[in-house]
């Protein structure tokens, strides 16, 4: 009885901690080259935006992983918990690609001449 | 009676001994994530080959045994050294190196848990040439899966999972080189 609702609920628990897809925003992009000075500019402050509420949200999920890996230790629930561990760093990756777009935008503003 | 408690307690030990060893996850191994050269491969620009070497690499993360397997910037280093060499890229020397490679890790996305754990690492390669300019600037985003055949332990078949998605980034990498127009 104990193992007809055991195997579904583990295989239940198995099949549902895939980690999150991320695309992270691409270094190089088609169109760089015809960006004026001001796109540029405008492209830097967004990311600096963007990058500055990833590391927030980045930061919430490492102490939230660490609080679900200490409640792992609790009998049978602490599995479920423990499973829910993300692992997919989605903020990390976001915030790491927006830093490394923002390194590329602002040579290309040195190689165009724009103002800082 | 013979007292059964010090026989039953050493089992026990010994139990829990093998669970721990078996769950404590351990770094990729650079040798596993490298690539070799395929007799299919396409060749590489001439001007690259013996020109390359690997400057920097950031963004790697150590294994903690007690959490998940990771991929750590001296492995990925190594990996892409011995990849560079096996594909002819690799500069005799310092001075012989006119394309410098700097790795940005980005980060990997694993699972939590799974019978098949699919890994993908996201990898910012950027290649200078002799002047300094950036002639490739690449975002890879390589996925892998193990599975159960593959590895029976969790922490084993992420590891495997890690290695496989760094290999594919690696070959990946290699086919923009084989693409790209170096001067």
């Amino acid at each position: 009885m104990l193992t007809r609702i055991l195997a579904p609920a583990c295989a239940l628990l198995l099949c549902a901690c895939a980690a999150r897809e991320v695309t992270p925003v691409a270094m190089a992009q088609p169109g760089d080259d015809a960006l004026s000075c001001e796109a540029i500019h405008q492209q830097i402050a967004d990311n600096s935006l963007a990058e500055a509420k990833y590391i927030k949200k980045d930061k919430a999920v490492a102490d939230a992983n660490v609080a679900k890996q200490v409640a792992g230790v609790i009998p049978i629930a602490g599995i479920a918990i423990s499973a829910s561990t993300d692992l997919s760093n989605v903020e990390q990756i976001q915030a790491r690609a927006l830093a490394d777009r923002n390194e590329r935008l602002t040579q290309l503003a040195k190689q165009k001449g724009c103002p800082t | 009676m013979i007292n059964e408690t010090p026989r039953i307690l050493s089992k026990l030990i010994a139990c829990a001994s093998l669970l721990v060893l078996a769950g404590c996850a351990s770094a990729a191994d650079p040798t596993a994530m490298s690539v070799s050269v395929q007799a299919t491969d396409r060749p590489f620009p001439q001007p690259l080959q013996h020109a390359m070497c690997v400057r920097d690499v950031t963004g790697g993360e150590k294994t903690n045994p007690l959490w998940a397997s990771k991929v750590d910037n001296e492995g990925f280093k190594a990996a892409l050294n011995n990849s560079l060499g096996s594909t002819g890229l690799a500069a005799a020397d310092d001075a012989s190196c006119h394309y410098k490679i700097d790795v940005n890790l980005l980060g990997l996305s694993q699972p939590g848990m799974g019978f098949d754990m699919k890994v993908t690492s996201h990898v910012n390669y950027k290649v200078y040439d002799a002047t300094g300019q950036a002639f490739v600037l690449e975002t890879i985003d390589a996925p892998y899966t193990a599975t159960v055949g593959d590895a029976f332990v969790g922490v084993e078949r992420l590891k495997l999972a890690n290695e496989g998605s760094i290999r594919v980034s690696i070959q990946m990498f290699f086919d923009k080189l084989r693409d790209s127009k170096p001067k």
